[in-house]
């Protein structure tokens, strides 16, 4: 085996240029594909965490019923069995993040405007996704305080400004109904429209109050000590928990149409991957022909004097091998440093499409991802191919007739 | 003296696109140990093809080709590889190294399909080098060296395993006089010192009398066959 192995390998280099010409265009195709690959991975990266830090979190407890029909009706009880099995596996949970919220009519004088509450925390929300710091105008709340901070297009929209009251009215817990005064005592910011327009901030044990549901949350989020711990942790929380009340969800299942959106992108650039792969592929397939063709009377007589079939056709496969490894390789060293170069220096978008990333609360970048997947990928893919293309050289050599093959 | 290769009718027909070809016909012979025969005759006349039969290259068409007691005419490729390895050498015309060996590594190279000791048969490869008076070429690639010097590590690679019997298919076409002779020379030494069969193929006029047994073919059957003393 070590003398096929040799003989492959000097094979090899019998073409010096053809071998290098036939290595970089595997090199190319490789750093292309990942260059590909990783911008791809990077921009939902960047997607996924910007969802998680703002909305959904790591994973959230919720009410069973809360994920089909969010209502005030479908609360969860925040109290002593969320509060032990949180204990429990506190070596698993960075931080917690309660919420309270639901649609509500805001109101002032004769305007009225469809509205989102949330009650929070404001020192929680601020380590998920540091809140405080949108504030353009007033104070945050802490938790003992009773105001409100409003975004500012709600502001706009209703004429208010610090010191005005905004009248909120809602459906509260087990049908009561949910009306309540609120004096706004801060404004804040966001860059998407949506959460301008209708965001009105609460405090916890307000918004409690103001729903009717004391001692009650919609959500509460958990913020995984480690981010690969966490469908461990979601396992271990729904096991302790009462499953006739509660439901844990994991960010995956609180965003499903994001990630579907970015699995059908994720096909589509592994096809074009692909084409890429093929053309490789087919450059190696050619030189393969050309390695085969010239060496045919060789061949015979190594048939000849003694070499059997299988051997040498492990020999052909091991030059088709050794040639993409070769090449796979390069190209993961050449395309792993730009990788990591642009991951850490990100490229500035162009001014048009940085307003839009802004808009939807991006930082206006080109993500690159250096996810070890997109690496492995690359080098499993071209593997598989050279496996293909190295049949073709098996399948010759099993077939060769020694005799004529020797007489050319 | 032993009988190593006895061949019994032995024919073989090319089905040829214009007419069938007769390229060995009705060819029944006996090759004894140590022999040194030459087969000759005009380009055409099926050397080639009768080599190939007895080497267990090609199949005959009828007839019966039996090496010391086996019948080989109808084995199993898969089988005939090993017996070809374990008991026959082989020398070509031309480009019989392999050009990414070295020297001694080509020489080895046999004896390494053979699974040899690595030791033994290193040690044997640099004495046939030796015998064919390449001991200053051990470490060079064939493409370094000249054609004569080619045909001599190629015989001493298909004498180094001891086989029963080398076969030799107009090892001497592509050199020079002084090559050619060279090379017999040697091929005529080893037979007597290692006491290995060799039956080569030619129809230059140059070397034939260096055989110590002549055979000649016309049209792929036996025309004449003559022992010499020498
Ligand atoms: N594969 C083949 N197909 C058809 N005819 C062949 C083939 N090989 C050899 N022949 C024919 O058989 C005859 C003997 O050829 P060969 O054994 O090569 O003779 P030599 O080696 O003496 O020149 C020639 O007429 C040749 O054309
Ligand atoms: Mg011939």
């Amino acid at each position: 085996m070590k003398t096929l192995l040799k003989l492959a390998w000097r094979n090899l280099w019998r073409k010096k240029r053809r071998t290098f010409i036939t290595v970089s265009s595997v090199m190319f195709a490789v750093v292309l594909a990942i260059a590909m690959m990783s911008l791809i991975e990077g921009t939902r990266e960047l997607f996924v965490e910007s969802v998680v830090s703002q909305t959904t979190g790591h994973l959230q407890i919720q009410d069973v019923m809360y994920h089909d029909e969010p209502s005030m009706d479908h609360t969860l009880e925040y109290g002593e069995e969320v509060y032990s099995t949180l204990e429990k596996h506190s070596d698993l949970i960075d931080y917690t993040v309660p919420r309270i919220q639901g649609f509500c009519l805001g109101a002032k004088d004769m305007g009225t405007r469809g509205v989102f509450v949330m009650g929070i925390i404001p020192g929680k929300e601020n380590r998920m996704n540091n809140l405080s710091s949108r504030m353009v105008e007033g104070e945050m709340f802490s938790d003992n305080d009773d105001y409100a901070v409003i975004a500012e297009g709600v502001a706009n929209l209703l004429e208010l400004s610090i010191g005005d009251t905004i009248v909120l009215i809602g459906q509260g817990f087990q049908g009561m109904s949910a009306a309540g005064k609120f004096k706004v005592g801060g404004i804040i910011e966001f860059p998407m429209p949506e959460q301008n327009n209708t965001m009105v901030y609460l405090p916890l044990q307000e918004a409690q109050w103001f729903f009717a549901a004391p001692e009650r949350l919609t959500n509460l989020i958990i913020m995984a000590e480690n981010e690969s711990n966490i469908n461990t942790l979601a396992q271990n929380l729904s096991d302790d928990l009462d499953s006739e009340w509660f439901a844990v969800k994991t960010y995956e299942e609180l965003m499903p149409d994001v990630l579907q959106a970015f699995e059908t992108r994720d096909a589509q650039v592994r096809l074009f991957s692909w084409i890429l792969y093929i053309v490789a592929g087919f450059g190696i397939f050619g030189t393969i022909i050309m390695m085969i063709h010239e060496r045919l009377r060789e061949f015979g007589i190594l048939l000849s004097i003694g070499l059997k079939r299988a051997q040498l056709a492990i020999i052909c496969l091991f030059e088709t091998l050794f040639i993409s490894v070769i090449g796979v390789l390069s190209g993961i060293v050449v395309g792993f440093p730009i990788m990591y170069w642009l991951n850490k220096n990100p490229i500035q978008v162009g001014d048009d499409l940085a307003e839009v990333m802004l808009d939807m609360g991006f930082e206006p970048v080109m993500p690159f991802s250096i996810a070890p997947d997109i690496f492995i990928y690359q080098a499993t893919t071209i593997f598989i191919i050279a496996i293909v293309v190295g049949l073709y050289p098996v399948r010759k050599v099993f077939k060769l007739d020694m005799i004529s093959a020797a007489r050319k | 003296m032993k009988t190593v290769i006895k061949t019994k009718d032995l024919t073989k027909i090319y089905n040829s696109s214009v007419a069938p070809v007769k390229a060995v016909n009705n060819v029944s012979l006996e090759f004894g140990e140590g022999e040194f025969t030459a087969i000759v005759g005009p380009s055409g006349s099926g050397k080639t093809t009768f080599l190939n039969l007895i080497g267990g290259l090609d199949k005959p068409t009828e007839g019966q080709v039996i090496i010391d007691d086996t019948d080989i005419s109808n084995m199993k490729e898969s089988k005939l590889f090993d017996f070809r390895l374990k008991n026959i050498g082989f020398v070509f015309q031309s480009y019989n190294l392999i050009p990414v060996l070295t020297a001694k590594e080509n020489v080895s190279f046999i004896m390494l399909l053979q699974n040899q000791a690595k030791e033994a048969m290193e040690k044997r490869a640099v004495e046939m080098l030796e015998q064919v008076g390449l001991s200053d070429k051990i470490d060079v690639r064939p493409s370094k060296l000249s054609g004569g010097q080619q045909q001599r590590v190629a015989v001493a690679r298909a004498l180094a395993s001891k086989p029963k019997f080398v076969l030799a298919d107009e090892p001497t076409a592509n050199l020079d006089t002084e090559s050619a002779f060279n090379l017999l020379d040697i091929m005529s030494r080893l037979n007597k010192e290692e006491n290995i069969t060799l039956i080569f193929s030619t129809h230059d006029q140059r070397v034939i009398d260096r055989a110590r047994r002549i055979i000649t073919l016309v049209d792929g059957a036996v025309s004449k066959d003559e022992a010499f003393d020498r």
